[in-house]
């Protein structure tokens, strides 16, 4: 049965007529306004949950889920319900086959859609609000029904490609199947002209993709991320290697990149030419990262205890005698240049002192206190703290925080002083572009993750000077009066925290991006 | 009390800081006592008169600054203490109630503040 008879067979089912239709469009004006507000409530609400979360690739995914979930609701309340309509609808249960989105949740996410509309309608049209609900829940339950239907259909077709693939796409050995089922490693295959051939469930599970999907597409182009698909491609064009090594960056269906070193070889098995053996390191690389720069920090840590006040007391005494001489000179009148000479003196210590104190904040830091925090009230006082430099060098601060707030278990003058270096750092790296007339936005962005919150600083600036610049290590700066202890300060509270920090730079946009786990992990000692 | 006649004890054993931060003070109109340990701080403050202000360093020879400060306030009670230290953190936490901590290296003018602050008392 066609779409169309179908769907006109479900709404003679529930009685849906053109006074149904009607009544709905009739409200429309009344609770377009609130549109934009209920889908960011509802992808605010599916951060919290894991498996929903999981699907989507980052923020300016969700950006354009919203804005369609808002065409969407203002198409079910158009009136208009033909043919091209029930199109509409089938494509987007068919889209959520493609992104892995599990049924349960449309219906899930339905019912979170559909008490809110209700809610409005009662509370703006109460004299017509039992009818147009009625028609509501009609037109909801067959935009539910053709969604699940194609939802369903879509998963068939790719369950029966995937049982055609394991059934006669291999001629391997049964036994050897097995291994490579049950292997974790990444076994690709792939045939002359680079099209998948093989794909086992530990590429599975690394990819997010199913062989359904992968087998017959070309391997490097849809897996394997743009900047590392010269290298592997070079090697694989090159008969004369029959065995290699080559390390790529694989690009996961959610879009997070992981790092997967190969071992090719070239051994012919049927229409497979060359075999890849995949392992993901990215956990491994992480962990050697961190530990590698926990060891600097460690002898950073003893080396400045000790130091600080070795340098304080004689800092200590030289600006007293300073401050005695200073006085001195002022009672016998001496003249500005000696006044002069002994205040630089006096300054210049000062900046000594400055610099000690910022390296002990770093080198050993107080032990972080969690308390639970509300991570909207934080973000509004560092925006407001850093609104008036920003001001004066012609920047505009933005907040963009979610509609419900969120509470995490962290230390609140610590994380602001985070939110206040990363920002002071964006407002100083919009100097050149708004000192020659330009203007510049600073945006301070907060948003729920399933067990952690997302927290971004984004700048419209010029951008990083370099991809892999080690800006987060000590000592390292770009600026002149700088200490290049700003990042790494920064670097350290987030990681005190148990949480992420990572950077993303471009001309026109710089995001830093901090992800902090909602609940502490047990108290640790941090010595 | 005039806060120009009270009597502040400087407890620091940079012999040299602490002889000019006196000159200073005295300058400045107040009666100074110098001790340049823990143990001789201590002693001094057995003897009457009984400073009205503590000035001290946190770490001494014969005697730390919490040491002293304790010894202080078990004369008087209500004694202000100034801390000036390397280690601001670590004083904070170890006296109750808390002294007035001041960052080596010292600023003249925030110790100035500091004794304005607490000279006034009843």
């Amino acid at each position: 049965m066609d779409l169309h008879k179908r769907v006109a067979e479900l709404r003679q089912y529930v009685d849906f007529g053109e006074a149904d239709a009607r009544r709905l469009a009739d409200v429309r004006e009344l609770l377009a306004p609130d549109f934009a507000r209920i889908a960011q409530e509802f992808y605010d609400k599916t951060r919290e949950h894991e498996d929903a979360h999981a699907v989507f690739t980052g923020e300016d995914q969700i950006a354009r889920l919203q804005r369609s979930m808002q065409t969407w609701l203002g198409r079910l309340l158009g009136g208009t319900y033909d043919a091209a309509y029930y199109v509409q609808t089938q494509q987007i249960g068919e889209m959520h086959v493609r992104i892995g989105l599990p049924q349960r949740y449309m219906f899930t996410a339905m019912s979170r859609i559909r008490l809110e509309l209700e809610r409005l309608i009662t509370e703006r049209t109460p004299e017509r609000a039992k009818e147009t609900n009625a028609a509501l829940h009609k037109a909801l339950d067959l935009e539910l029904a053709v969604m699940l239907e194609a939802y369903h259909d879509a998963m068939a077709a790719r369950v029966e490609r995937r049982r055609a693939i394991d059934q006669n796409g291999s001629e391997l050995a049964q036994a050897d199947v097995a291994a490579i089922e049950l292997t974790h490693e990444l076994v690709v295959g792939i045939d002359e002209s680079g099209l998948v051939r093989l794909f086992n469930a530990g590429a599975e599970a690394t990819s997010g993709y199913g062989r359904e999907e992968m087998i017959g597409q070309n391997l490097v182009t849809s897996l394997v991320a743009e900047e590392s698909r010269e290298a592997l491609e070079r090697v694989l064009a090159d008969e004369a290697l029959k065995r290699f090594r080559v390390d790529s960056l694989v690009k996961t269906r959610a879009g997070k990149l992981r790092d997967v070193g190969w071992d090719v070889a070239r051994t012919r098995i049927g229409n497979i030419h060359v075999f890849l053996i995949g392992h993901d390191y990215t956990e491994e690389r992480t962990l050697a990262e961190r530990s590698r720069r926990s060891e600097k920090l460690a002898a950073v840590g003893t080396l400045a205890a000790g130091l600080a006040h070795e340098i304080r007391n004689p800092l200590n005494g030289a600006q007293l005698h300073v401050a005695y001489l200073e006085r001195t000179l002022r009672r016998a009148n001496a003249s500005a240049e000696m006044l002069e000479a002994a205040g630089v003196i006096g300054e210049e210590i000062k900046r000594l002192a400055t610099l000690v104190t910022e390296f002990l904040d770093f080198a050993r830091p107080n032990p972080i206190e969690r308390k639970p925090t509300s991570l909207g009230a934080l973000v509004t006082r560092a925006a407001g703290l850093i609104e008036p430099e920003a001001s004066l060098a012609h920047v505009r601060v933005v907040r963009d925080l979610p509609s419900k707030d969120i509470e995490a278990d962290v230390d609140g003058s610590k994380i602001e002083q985070v939110l206040l270096n990363l920002a002071r750092n964006a407002v100083e790296a919009l100097a050149p572009v708004t000192s020659s007339g330009g203007s510049g936005v600073v945006t301070f962005r907060l948003r729920r993750q399933p067990k952690s919150a997302l927290l971004e600083i984004e700048d419209d600036g010029p951008g990083l000077p370099g991809d892999d610049a080690p800006i987060f290590d000590a000592f390292y700066t770009t600026k002149p009066q700088g200490t290049g202890l700003g990042l790494a300060i920064t670097h350290r509270i987030v990681t005190d925290h148990d949480g992420t920090i990572e950077v993303d730079s471009r001309a026109g946009r710089t995001v830093f991006r901090i992800t902090l786990p909602l609940r502490g992990a047990p108290e640790r000692s941090h010595d | 009390m005039d806060p120009r006649t009270a009597l502040i004890l400087v407890v620091d054993d940079d012999a040299r800081s602490a002889r000019t931060l006196a000159n200073m003070l005295r300058e400045d109109g107040w009666d100074v006592d110098v001790a340049i340990d823990g143990a001789s701080a201590i002693a001094r403050l057995t003897r009457k008169p009984m400073p009205s202000v503590l000035v001290t360093d946190l770490r001494l020879p014969n005697a730390d600054g919490i040491a002293v400060s304790t010894f202080a306030r078990s004369r008087d009670a209500e004694i202000p203490i100034i801390m000036v230290t390397g280690y601001p953190h670590l004083a904070a936490q170890k006296l109750s109630p808390e002294p007035i901590v001041l960052t080596k290296p010292l600023d003249y003018a925030d110790l100035s503040a500091a004794l304005a602050r607490v000279g006034v008392r009843s």
